[in-house]
Formats: structure tokens, sequence, C-alpha cells
């Protein structure tokens, strides 16, 4: 799941916030979040984490979800949102906080279940299980479960299904993610858009050869490449069920019909939203989400430091509010942390965000420059601008904790030492004969980015480096960054992964085919092992295998490589109301599960 | 008089053509492309391509202002969805046409600026008499030392104290928001107290201000001192004289202001996360959203225009001299 390109260049420059334990749900769940050491939290969220995603079968996947603990139903629950959603058609849909409404509203084959001891599965949703691969992993079948219906209580079929794929070849959606049309059309970009190029609109279907849909209940689809992230694929909210009677094409993303938990009652763009139960969701069917409240009331325009001010006060309706996707803002963090009474309200994750200062490689083409710029970087100074243990976790590499098979790792001791080692790195650059080198480093004019780009210039000048700095506006940082032909030698970027795999964040950041204007490979690496090594990873059909080798290619790519230097995995510390039960922060939505929320009575 | 209501109303018809096609250039000389906005992720050159059509970004410049103009008055249907007239266009950011959003925020605006006008009048035209008639008095100098002293108060800055302090901390008053009249009275006023209180300070201190001066210096007209000198009371003269000629430039400035409030008051709605036209016209200014941009300006040009024509009517029908000129 991905935030806007303002939300991202937010959480590079400026700072969300925080977050810890991500199983320490407060408000009547199955655990309370007490007043411990952060650090603590921190590294136990990550042990949590690591290597515990996995695909459930059959009975994974059976509904009804497991109960939370004291969960009682009925009432309403206020939401403070900062930003309206554009998009409701789940073809649309890509933003974190839309996805995060998704979770409620819309139900796909596949769905992340997070039970109350905090372990992520991903199971079947509509699909009786998370998929069954054949071919080498070029075939996935999916059996659609009894008892699914939309809203209407129209009974959702395989025809729905392939309705939903064949509709986003259509022109008109595109916002949403296009991972499954470029694994069926087996292409990049948008020339996946030739093979339907009307979507079903006109009568035309995607081939057998590709989607097969031989009785109601059965879905095939075909890929000419194996895909065995298929289960994470169809997790993600752009690819949930859209209801192929009632498609009204571009007007669907306003009305759209739910197959969740929950349906729209009243949605005025821009001011508020009222979601109430769905008649036609049956508990029985779903392993992963509840109904327990009766109505969430959202209403939208809540910056970070209005929500946090509102949940800290707690009066009136207040106690019965929460935000799904708000943090802590920083100028508040302090007094919530430092008050028992208002920290036992919060619950703390991991956001899929990894900082870096990128390595122009076009124009950093010595290693040992490049070395002696990683060891020398003190990393320490982006962790306090962005909140420091509540913002952000000190990175040894490039992947995040929240991804399945994480390792830690710390090969270039960055995460040991965050202050940088100015003196080892003025050794290399005396060895290398590269003293005094010139390197323009670019940062953005947030108040953040100021303050941690003053701190790394003078650790770099410290270090032996000749360094100017360059202020770059924050409304075309990125495009100004993303230029192949830049000017720049450093800059800091930020990449998030669609789903718990490094397979969406190694390949778009670090695969040298990719390289282009507005690429994220923004350090411009291409690095004919790193190309290999992602073309041979891509191909295996274990799971296991697959995480381990992306994990070593990591660890490759920060001590072999050096195109940048990790600084932190983003965190999230999010508040609630003292009448708010079962808050639990989920990493996969980076977010409150919303799914277990209920009104304390 | 009819003369005169259509020479301004064809004066106000061609500063709002100005206006509008101001903005509408000065929107594309920013080096951003709106259509990243509908881009989402997997942001290509041909998906670019793709929404530059379905949003009407692929003519030029002049050619999309005119077609922005003719389907105010026919509508159009855009390949991202249907837009009746009147068309302001189709929202980059909501994909939503803009007319009926601008109408959706209007009933908070309305609310906002006539329950403060309200506040502002009462107040600020009570002590601005009230310093005017014991001028000279403690009374006045207290008075006048106070709209001192707000009048250099600032929303940003006062806002946030009455949350903190009437709200988050001492849970006095309810948290603001705006529930429609409709709806429910009760909630309508407990929600908008705050606001109108706040957002009426600033107005309070210019009008006492104003209205004491005024007012002093209609008790030095002749007219005034003759009333006086024929032996009526001092509260007749007041109000039967003075007070009546002291309104003129209150009710010009009123208009003015009037309008402008009733064209989003930006910073109270922030303040408050009230969603009326101002807070719409600050979000499309940080989305680039160009459609609901110009249907804001457009919309907040034309009540201060039409207000300024109902101010001179006004005025013309108080005094003659002014239809004549």
């Amino acid at each position: 799941m991905r935030r806007t390109r303002t939300a991202l260049l937010a959480t590079v420059a400026a700072g969300a916030l925080v977050l810890t334990a991500c199983s320490s749900g407060g408000g009547g769940g199955n655990s309370t979040t007490e007043n411990k050491d952060a650090k603590v939290k921190q590294s136990k969220s990550a042990q949590q984490l690591a290597g515990q995603i996995t695909f459930g079968d059959d009975a994974a996947s059976k509904g009804p979800a497991e109960p939370v603990p004291g969960a009682t139903p009925g009432g309403t629950m206020n939401v403070l949102e900062r930003d309206s959603y554009t998009h409701l058609d789940p073809g649309q849909i890509y933003v974190s906080n839309e996805g995060q409404l998704a979770t409620l509203i819309h139900r796909g084959l596949t769905t992340y279940k997070l039970d109350n001891a905090g372990k992520y599965t991903v199971v079947g949703d509509l699909a009786t299980n998370s998929g069954e691969q054949s071919d080498g992993g070029k075939t996935w079948t999916y059996h659609l479960k009894d008892g699914i219906k939309f809203q209407d209580g129209t009974p959702i079929t395989s025809k729905d299904i392939r309705w939903s794929v064949e509709r986003l070849f259509a022109p008109f959606i595109t916002n949403g993610p296009a991972y499954l049309q470029q694994w069926l059309a087996n292409t990049a970009g948008t020339d996946y858009r030739k093979l339907l190029p009307d979507g079903p609109y006109k009568g035309a279907h995607l081939p057998d050869t590709l989607l097969s849909t031989p009785d109601a209940k059965t879905i095939v689809f075909h890929f000419p490449k194996p895909q065995t992230d298929t289960p994470y694929l169809f997790a993600m909210p752009g690819y949930s069920v859209v209801d192929s009677a009632k498609d009204t094409k571009q007007a669907y993303d306003k009305a759209p019909v739910a197959s969740g938990p929950y349906m729209i009652k009243n949605f005025d763009q821009g001011k508020s939203m009222t979601l109430v139960k769905n008649p036609n969701w049956d508990p029985n069917t779903d392993s992963a989400r509840h109904q327990y409240v009766d109505t969430f009331a959202i209403t939208f325009n809540h910056q970070a430091e209005d929500s946090t001010k509102r949940l800290m006060s707690d009066s009136g309706e207040n106690q019965t509010s929460v935000s799904f996707d708000n943090a802590v803002d920083t100028d508040n963090t302090p007094k919530v942390v430092g008050d028992p009474a208002i920290y036992k309200r919060t619950v703390a994750g991991y956001q899929p965000f990894v900082g870096q200062i990128d390595f122009n490689m076009k124009r950093l083409t010595d290693f040992d420059v490049r070395k002696a710029l990683a060891l020398a970087i003190p990393t320490k100074a982006v962790y306090q601008a962005l909140g420091a243990e509540y913002g952000a976790e000190y990175a040894g590499g490039f992947l995040s904790p929240s991804l399945a098979g994480y390792q830690k790792a710390d090969p270039l001791g960055k995460a040991a030492n965050p202050n940088g080692d100015a003196a080892a790195a003025k050794k290399i650059l005396t060895d290398a004969g590269k003293l005094n080198t010139k390197i323009t480093y670019a940062y953005v004019n947030t108040t953040a980015g100021q303050q941690y780009s003053v701190t790394i210039a003078t650790a770099l000048k410290a270090a032996g480096f000749d360094v100017q700095r360059k202020e770059l506006p924050s409304d075309t940082y990125y495009d100004l960054i993303g230029k192949v032909d830049n000017q720049y030698d450093i800059y800091a970027s930020a990449w998030g992964a669609d789903w718990p795999s490094a397979s969406t964040v190694i390949p778009p950041v670090f695969d040298g085919r990719t390289i282009a204007d507005q690429a994220p490979n923004y350090a411009h690496v291409n690095d004919a092992h790193i190309n290999s090594e992602i073309d041979r990873i891509e191909a295996l059909t274990d799971p296991a295998a697959a995480q381990k080798a992306w994990f070593d290619l990591n660890t490759y790519i920060v001590t072999k490589v050096i195109p940048g230097v990790p600084t932190v995995y983003y965190k999230q510390l999010q508040l609630f109301g003292s009448k708010v039960g079962g808050a639990v922060y989920n990493n996969m939505f980076s977010a409150i599960d919303a799914t277990k929320l209920f009104v304390k009575q | 008089m009819l003369r005169f209501l259509v020479r301004r109303t064809l004066g106000a018809v061609v500063i709002l053509l100005f206006i509008s096609a101001f903005t509408f250039f000065l929107f594309f000389a920013i080096p951003h492309d709106p259509a990243l906005l509908s881009c989402g992720k997997n942001c290509t050159p041909d998906n670019l391509k793709t929404i530059h059509h379905n949003l009407g970004l692929d003519h030029p410049v002049p050619v999309q202002y005119y077609l922005f103009m003719v389907r105010i008055f026919t509508g159009h249907h855009f390949a991202a969805g249907n837009c009746p007239a009147p068309c302001f266009g189709y929202s980059f950011a909501n994909s939503e046409p803009v007319w009926p959003t601008l109408i959706d925020r209007l009933p908070t605006t309305l609310s906002l600026a006539l329950g403060s006008m309200v506040v502002f009048l009462l107040f600020g035209l009570g002590t601005g008499m009230l310093a005017a008639w014991r001028r000279g008095s403690a009374v006045d100098k207290v008075l006048s030392s106070a709209s001192l002293v707000l009048s250099s108060m600032q929303i940003y800055f006062v806002g946030p104290l009455v949350l903190a302090l009437l709200v988050y901390n001492n849970h006095i008053l309810d948290q603001p928001k705006y529930v429609p009249l409709t709806q429910n009275p009760v909630h309508w006023f407990s929600g908008l107290i705050i606001p109108w209180c706040v957002l009426s300070i600033l107005f309070t201190a210019n009008y006492t201000r104003m209205a004491r001066s005024t007012m002093i210096e209609q008790l030095q007209e002749e007219h005034v001192r003759t009333a006086r000198a024929k032996g009526m009371s001092g509260a007749y003269v007041f109000f039967r004289y003075a007070w009546r000629g002291s309104l003129i430039p209150i009710v010009t400035i009123l208009g003015i202001d009037l309008g402008s409030l009733l064209g989003g008051a930006m910073i109270t709605e922030w303040t408050f996360q009230l969603t009326g036209l101002g807070r719409l016209a600050i979000d499309s200014v940080t989305k680039t959203d160009l459609p609901m941009l110009m249907g804001v300006m457009l919309f907040s040009s034309a009540m201060i225009v039409l207000f300024n024509i109902l101010v001179d009517a006004v005025y013309a029908f108080i005094d003659p001299r002014i239809r004549l000129s």
C-alpha cells in the first residue's frame, strides 16, 4: 500500500510519527500498552514480525474471526481523518487511507489476518484459502467460499472476479496498482492495456489461457511467469471485488457496492462519511474481520495536531474517537508519552517506509568515496528529526522489519553507530587519495530537512569532503532528484513496500534496467549481479527461499555496491479515546486495524 | 436607479471575467502538472497522456479557458464524469463537479459569516457608541484601549488558545463543528459559538473604533447641535440623529466585510476544522486543483462584487448624489 507522493515526501523530510509494539493494543484488547521503555518495545516488535507472515490454508481462512477479548457490539465510533477519500472504486484504490477504508467495505480473494497473539497470516478472504499454485507458480487457482454476497444480497461469483480483473484494463482506471495487469500481459509500464483496451465493457474478455472461470466458484490465473507473491497481490485493496451487474464505470468511484462488513450510508466528499453495518456480510465467511461497531462516523480535515489534541483531551465524543491513520503529532509526542494516563491509550507499529540517503552513482563512481560517505553520515540526525524512538528506528539495511522473512542485520554498523565514523571515513579517503572530494548535497526545504542536512553536511566536512548544500523546494523535490541527469551527488528518499515482501522493494529501487526519469531507482544503481539476482529470485517458487535470497541480496547491496546508506525504519504512534476498545496497530495497513474496533459500553 | 444598477452589474461582469482569466493563466504558469494528482504510483507517460485527455488538459491553455467559460452555461461530460450546467469544471483531486461542491460548502460559510456578523455588530457598534457617548471618560479609554489590543489579535493565535481553555482542558464548551440549522438548531448554535466569537474579535475591535469615530463626528454636526439647542434630550438626539448619520460608512464597510466573509473565512475554518468555502480554497491551492480553485475564486469574487453593488445601491438610495455621479 502506498502513500501519496505528498505523504511520502512528508515521511522523508518531516516526520510522520512513531511507534512501538505492534500488537500492544490498549483499550480493551487482549493486551494493554504500558509505559515501558520504547526501545524495548521496538526490539520486541521486530522480533514478532520476523518471518511470521505465512500463507494460510482452508482452516486458517475459515470464519468467523477470532473474537476480540472484551468486545461488545453496538455504538458509534467517531473517526478523525486528515484526508478525504478520493477513490472508492477498488480499481482506483492505492493510497494508504483509502486502503484502510477498503478493509471495512471491500473484500478480495485474500486478505491479512492479524490474530490476538500478533501473528499475521495471508488468508483466503472471498476465496477458501490464500491460493493453490501449480505449474511452478505460474498457475494459481482460487475457489470462492459459500455465503459471500454483495450488500444487496447478490451472491458473489467467479463472474464478478473476472469482471473485476478485466475492468482494470479500461482507460478510466488510472490510479490503482498495475501488478496483476502487468503479470497477465507479461509486460511493464502501461502496455498491458493493449491486452483488453476497453476492459470488458464492449464484450471482449481475457482469453482462458490467462484467466479462466470454469464454474461459478472457481477462478484460475495463468501467468506467463511464476508469481509466488500472488497471495500478497490479491490482498491489495486495489484488487477487491466489483459487482459486475452494478458496475457504473466512473460513477462506481463514488458509490461502490460493498462486500465487507460495512457499507456506505452517506459520503459528503471532503467533509464526512458514515458507514453502517452491511446486513449481507456473513461473519462465518470472514476469518479476519468483525462487525462490532454499529456506525463509523468519519470526518475529514483533521490534521495530526488537531486529532492529537482532541484525543488527548478525551472529552465528550472524543472518548469514542479514533483516527485510522493520523499519528500523534511531533510537538505533542512528549506530552503523550510522558503522561501514563494518555500513553496507555496508544498503539504503535511500523510504517512500510525505509529512509535512505541515496548516492548518485552516475556521478559517484568511486566505491571508496561511497563507502566513506556511508560511514561518515550520522543517521542520528534523521532519526532525531523524525521524532526519535517514536517516529523511527535505526536501519541496518534497505528492507524493513515489516517484511516477511526479516533478518536483522547491520553490516555497515550504521544502527550500532548512528553518529557516524568520521575518522574511518577520512582514512578511506586519504588512502584512496580522494580527500576533499566535492559533494553536492540536495535536501528538501522543510524544517526537518533543513535540520538534519546541517548535521550531515558538518559530519561530511569533518570526514574530509568538500560539501555544498543545495536546498530544493518540497513540492518539486522528487521531480528534481528523480531526473537521471540530476546534478546532485547525495539526497534523501524513502520507499515503502506494496506488500510485505522484498520483491516490491529491491526490484523497483535497485534494478538497473528500470532507470528512467522519475523511476524510484534514485541512486541510478545498475549492477550486473543485482540485476541477475533479481531475475533469479523472482523465479523462485519457494517463498522462504526467496525471502532469504532477498535479504542476502540486501546485504550485498549495502556492503558491496553502497548506492546509499539506510537511515531509519519509519514508525508511528497512534492515540485513541478511552472508550475505544480493540485498538491494535496493524503493520500491514500501517494504521489502527479498523476491523477489530469496538465501543466500550 | 435602474441605469445605475445595470451599469454596475455590467462592470461586475467585466471584473469577474478579468479575475477568471487571470487565475486561469496564472495557474498554468506554475511548473507543476495537475494530472499527476490522478496518476497514482504507476505514473507512466502513457497513463499521464490518458489523464490529460480525460481532464481536457491536452488542449492549449487559451482553448481550455474558452471551453471552461462555455461549459459554465452548457455543461459537459468529461471522461472522468458528468458535469451538468452550471459547470465550473471537474475537480482533479475530488473527482467531482465543482458547482455541487461549492453549494455543499456554502451553508457552513453562510452560518459562520452571518453569525459572526451578528456578534461583531452587536458588540462593535454597542461599545463604539458607548465610547462615543462617554467620550473622554474612563469608559471611553478602557473601551478604546481594549479595541486596540483586540485588533492586534490573530485568529490563529486566539483560536487554539480558546480551544485549549474552553474545550480541551476544561471541557466547558463543545468541540466546534458545523451541524445544519435545519437538522438541530441547538447543536448548530453550540457548535459555532466559539468560531463566531473568535472570528468576531478582530471585526468587533474595528467596528468599535469606527463606530466611535463616526459617532463623534456626527455628534459634532450642526444639525445635531441644533437639535440639542432646541432642548431635545441627549439620548433622543443620539439615537434619532447622530446614530442614523453614522450608519452610512458602517453599512459601506459591512457590505464589503460580509462579501469577503461569504467568500470563505480561511483561517477560521482551518483553525476549527469547518468545511466551508475558505477551507475548500486552501485545499484547492495545496492540491493544485485548478477547477475547484477557479470555482472558489469566482464565487468569492462574485460575493464581494455583489455586496459592493448592494452597498452602492443602498448608498445611492440614501444619498441621491451617488446616482448622478
